[in-house]
């Protein structure tokens, strides 16, 4: 009878640590994971605020409205629209403000939308033929845009 | 004070230094040749919304900025 009572007892203890251990771990997990996306959102503003800081005060008031604004490559003169985001954010423009076509080219590494929009808008207004030489065209019609 | 300003996976990390002390001088110009010969490309600011990139090390550049080589996306 006093090893059952005994058994009962240490399994309740144990059932009691376990439950205690199994909180903490999603504690930490839940930690974790808040604390990655307040890093993420820390690293794109600042990434942001550079990009604003790089724009004329026209891209500038442009991408705060449209969240895109136009560069014009260095070589040909041709109008593209960088459209906030990090994959296939680039539009070419046709002299009547038409599409023509989508480009992709990024920055190597894992960067946030601000650097790469930043990256690919120096390129364009300096090296525009070196930037597109890297890039990936695609014709694919624009239907709903989503960059 | 002039800075230098390096993309990286922190949104960018920035290196200043005081362009009349030979010694940082020194080494932001061998921070520059590091990062251009590992394929960044650096520019400065030419006016508002303006830029140039540059080939050499310019102490007197208020802010230079330097991105990863781009690839096809």
């Amino acid at each position: 009878m006093t090893q059952q009572i005994a058994l009962a007892i240490c399994s309740f203890v144990l059932a009691l640590l376990g439950t205690a251990l199994l909180s903490a771990l999603s504690l930490v997990v839940a930690r974790s994971g808040s604390g990655s996306k307040t890093f993420r959102f820390e690293t794109e503003a600042r990434a942001l605020t550079l990009l604003k800081e790089w724009l004329s005060p026209k891209q500038r008031a442009s991408y705060e409205r449209f969240r895109y604004f136009d560069v014009i490559g260095s070589q040909t003169g041709t109008r593209y629209r960088i459209h906030h985001g990090t994959q296939t954010n680039i539009e070419e423009l046709s002299e009547t403000g038409h599409h023509v076509c989508k480009w992709c080219f990024v920055p190597d590494g894992d960067l946030v939308a601000g650097d790469v929009m930043l990256a690919q808008k120096i390129a364009l207004e300096t090296n525009e033929r070196g930037a597109l030489s890297v890039a990936h065209r695609s014709f694919v019609s624009s239907g709903p845009r989503r960059f | 004070m002039a800075t230098q300003i390096v993309m990286d996976r922190t949104g960018d990390t920035r290196h200043t230094f005081d362009i009349h002390d030979r010694a940082e001088v020194e080494k932001a110009e061998r921070r520059f040749r590091d990062l251009t010969g590992a394929g960044f490309t650096a520019a400065v600011r030419s006016g508002p919304g303006e830029q140039r990139v540059i080939r050499s090390f310019d102490p007197t550049a208020e802010e230079t900025l330097f991105y990863p080589r781009l690839v096809g996306g």
